[in-house]
């Protein structure tokens, strides 16, 4: 059992487009595994697939007919129990008239005693580092904090796989190395599984134990790169290790060819 | 993709369709209060009085159309110098206030007394209520403007009447051919209200005068006649309104 | 502003530079105000009014919230009777006063349908719009957290259409007023657009101008206290649309 893949995906299939017009077909026989506690990163061209793809694994979006995607064993349909997504635009997913910690307690209302609630959404502010923070409006904090808030209340269901669409991709440089270390913290505290998606081969290569390529229209996964770098990584002892180096390497040779 | 808006437009007819098909089959054509709809046309030209409705229509458009025209000329030109001069806003700012709060229906008795029963009390009455959509439309929208617009304006040394007229104007248009649209429906409300009251003449007057001598068939047919005329009036306004939205857009690239 | 209008009209009216038949000075009106308020029948037809007017608009918000939410949420609904409504709603309310009129006769309840069917539109409109444009990262939230359809509805799509809604409340609460008056110039024999009525015909002018201020301030009152409790109820960043002018 303990060796059951977190996700699993064969052939799968998925098109995008309105209920009634043309539908056009982003991913053709996409398969892959991921074992739980791994951190994988998808990456790929702009407007190669890499939203659909995050989408079909949470639930969001729904395969084709004929493919096999499975979370913890169970075929996915409709977004699982266990799963939590951090959106691409945290300005449009954080409800602006909840404080920051009402709306990381959103998904915990209902389900859990009101003690219990609050000390989970103290502890996920405290992951991210928004302990102090907790009275304010999302329309008070600054791009990257709104991004905090937004992956405590991702986290605040204690979920087995993470999933994220791009979290970092409009933040500053500063702002960005800071959240990528915390991430990794959280990853090494709390266990998780994380698919990463992303448009930054630094990025990818940073943060994961393997990143997967998606290229052609409709995309496959054209290469899987396995990253060596031991763990805990530093934005700059692990930047300058040839692991590092070796598998950025062979990323950049894999989307721009030689 | 348009033959598919159509179609889709059609489907939503349903349910007034169903509605209406309920009412001719359960109406009965004499009743009092809810006469079947396949006797509602017939009934507009019982005793001879068909040739009523053109005029009352014209005699409607006419009043609605002067009046909307008035109130377009009256709330640019207002809006314009409020927008521009911060002292005029402040000061004409609570009177209008209180004057946009009045409700149109109170003063139709008012201006029939002191303005009688003429074609200028309608059309004045129409103008006070349509008027302030447009007024602070334009307002706000000059408010919003890009300083740096009128900044360019003064460095290229351009006159009053340009900076007005070439820059000050276009620039709101959108703002302007918005308000118009609010304003529309109101003016032509407001149009049917005092022909309603004053009993003189358009299709206010009219509707009105088969209420009074319990004509409910004509009642539901001129409900239907003052529905469409509504219904072109707004896509007329409506369609300009994109005609001047597509210039913007052509402008800009 | 005010004041100095006020004074230039009692100056005109009082040396009559400007001579027009009817027209009352600004102490008249006074004066006629004065006697209204005293034989409390003033203030019982702001009563009336103002009941019609609220009862009336809170019975319309509740059915276009309701309905805006059903055509906003499902697209089934919307597609087969949105026409429906853009065609019934181009009607002009005031054509239908003579239909209400002849159906429910000189009353009451014909003031209240009159003002709820009016009171209606603005808020359905506002609705539909406000839950059809929210942005859909933010029902996919709702999906992702695993929040029921009824959870969604209340802790997500309502308060996210509320700024939206809250427009179409205050459009409708002024509609409501104006309907009101009309119908009770033309129907229910009640309340100030009576008042109105009654005044002309007793050619009272002065009365009249009273009761046309009445009118102006009950818009002016209704409208500051929607305001007033919008921003009591609700949280700062939500009221910004109501609470401007
Ligand atoms: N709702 C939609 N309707 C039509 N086409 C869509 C829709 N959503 C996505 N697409 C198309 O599907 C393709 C894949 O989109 P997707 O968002 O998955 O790309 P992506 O790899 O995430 O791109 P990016 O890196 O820019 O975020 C794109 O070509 C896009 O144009
Ligand atoms: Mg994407």
């Amino acid at each position: 059992m303990a060796n059951d893949p977190s996700y699993e995906c064969r052939g799968l299939r998925a098109d995008v487009g309105s209920r009634r017009g043309p539908r056009r077909l982003v991913l053709d026989d996409v398969s892959f595994e991921i074992a739980k506690g791994e951190f994988v990163s998808i990456m790929g061209r702009s407007g190669v697939g890499k939203t659909t793809l995050l989408r079909t694994l949470a639930g969001l979006h729904e395969a084709s007919a004929g493919s096999v995607v499975r979370f913890d064993g169970q075929p996915v349909s409709g977004p699982p129990d266990g799963v939590s997504l951090v959106f691409q635009d945290y300005t449009s997913s954080l409800l602006p008239w909840r404080t920051v910690a009402k709306n990381v307690e959103l998904p915990l209302e209902g389900r859990l005693p009101t003690e219990e609630r609050r000390s989970r959404v103290a502890e996920a502010l405290k992951m991210v580092g928004l302990a102090d923070r907790s009275d304010a409006q999302p329309h008070e904090l600054s791009g990257g904090m709104q991004q905090r808030v937004q992956i405590a209340r991702a986290l605040a269901s204690q979920p087995a796989a993470l999933l994220m669409d791009e979290p970092f991709g409009a933040l500053d440089a500063l702002t960005k190395a800071d959240l990528e270390d915390q991430l990794l913290e959280i990853f090494a505290a709390t266990g998780t599984t994380v698919v990463f998606v992303t448009h930054d081969i630094e990025e990818a290569v940073y943060l994961s134990d393997r990143v997967l390529v998606l290229d052609g229209t409709p995309a496959q996964i054209v290469a899987e790169i396995p990253v060596a770098s031991p763990r805990p990584r530093t934005q700059m002892l692990t930047r300058e290790s040839s692991e590092f180096l070796e598998a950025r390497h062979r990323v950049h040779e894999v989307i721009f060819g030689t | 993709m348009t033959q598919r808006l159509r179609f889709d437009s059609l489907l939503g007819l349903f349910p007034l369709v169903l509605l209406l098909g309920a009412w001719q089959l359960l109406g009965d054509p004499e009743s009092p209060f809810f006469p079947a709809p396949s006797s509602w046309w017939p009934a507009l030209f019982k005793l001879g009085q068909g040739d009523k409705i053109i005029p009352a229509i014209l005699d409607t458009v006419r009043t609605f159309g002067v009046g909307l025209l008035g109130a377009t000329v009256l709330g640019v030109a207002l809006g314009l110098s409020i927008g521009v001069s911060r002292t005029v806003g402040r000061a004409v700012g609570p009177t209008f206030e209180f004057a946009r709060a009045l409700p149109p229906a109170a003063i139709v008795p008012v201006a029939s007394l002191l303005l009688g029963f003429d074609e200028t009390m309608k059309v004045v009455v129409v103008v006070l209520a349509a008027l302030w959509p447009i007024l602070l439309n334009t307002s706000s929208g000059v408010q919003e403007l890009n300083p740096v617009l009128l900044d360019t304006a003064r460095s290229l040394r351009l006159s009053r009447r340009r900076t007005l007229f070439g820059v000050l104007v276009p620039s709101v248009m959108p703002a302007i051919v918005l308000g118009v649209r609010v304003a529309t429906p109101i003016a032509l409300v407001i149009t049917l209200l005092v022909e309603y009251l004053t009993a003189v003449n358009g299709l206010g007057a009219l509707v009105g005068d088969a209420q009074r001598t319990f004509q409910p068939a004509k009642v539901y047919a001129l409900i239907v006649i003052t529905g469409v005329l509504s219904l072109v009036v707004n896509s007329l306004v409506r369609s300009v309104e994109e005609a001047v939205r597509r210039r913007r857009v052509g402008e800009r690239r | 502003m005010l004041l100095a209008l006020a004074v230039l009209w009692e100056v005109l009216v009082r040396f009559k530079v400007a001579e027009i038949q009817f027209l009352p000075a600004p102490s008249e009106i006074a004066t006629a105000a004065q006697d209204a308020l005293a034989g409390g029948e003033l203030l019982g037809r702001i009563a009336h009014t103002l009941g019609v007017t609220i009862l009336g608009w809170g019975i319309a918000s509740t059915i276009g919230v309701a309905l805006g939410l059903l055509l906003g949420l499902s697209p089934l609904a919307y597609r087969y009777s949105m026409t429906s409504f853009e065609v019934t709603r181009a009607i002009p309310p005031i054509t239908f006063v003579p239909a209400a009129l002849l159906v429910f006769g000189f009353s009451l309840k014909m003031e209240l349908v009159l003002v709820i069917y009016g009171g209606i539109w603005p808020v359905l409109i506002n609705t539909i719009g406000g839950v059809r444009s929210i942005a859909p990262e933010l029902r996919d939230v709702g999906r992702m957290l695993r929040l029921s359809r009824l959870e969604t509805i209340r802790k997500v799509v309502f308060p996210a259409a509320l700024p939206a809604i809250l427009v179409g409340l205050r459009l409708a609460l002024s509609l409501c007023l104006v309907l009101a008056i009309v119908a009770e110039m033309v129907g229910n024999p009640a309340g100030i657009g009576n008042g109105l009525i009654s005044a002309r015909q007793a050619l009272q002018p002065a009365l009249m101008f009273v009761y046309v201020i009445v009118a102006g301030l009950l818009g002016v009152a209704l409208n500051a206290g929607l305001r007033a409790s919008a921003r009591a109820l609700l949280p700062g960043n939500v009221v910004k649309d109501v609470a401007a002018p």
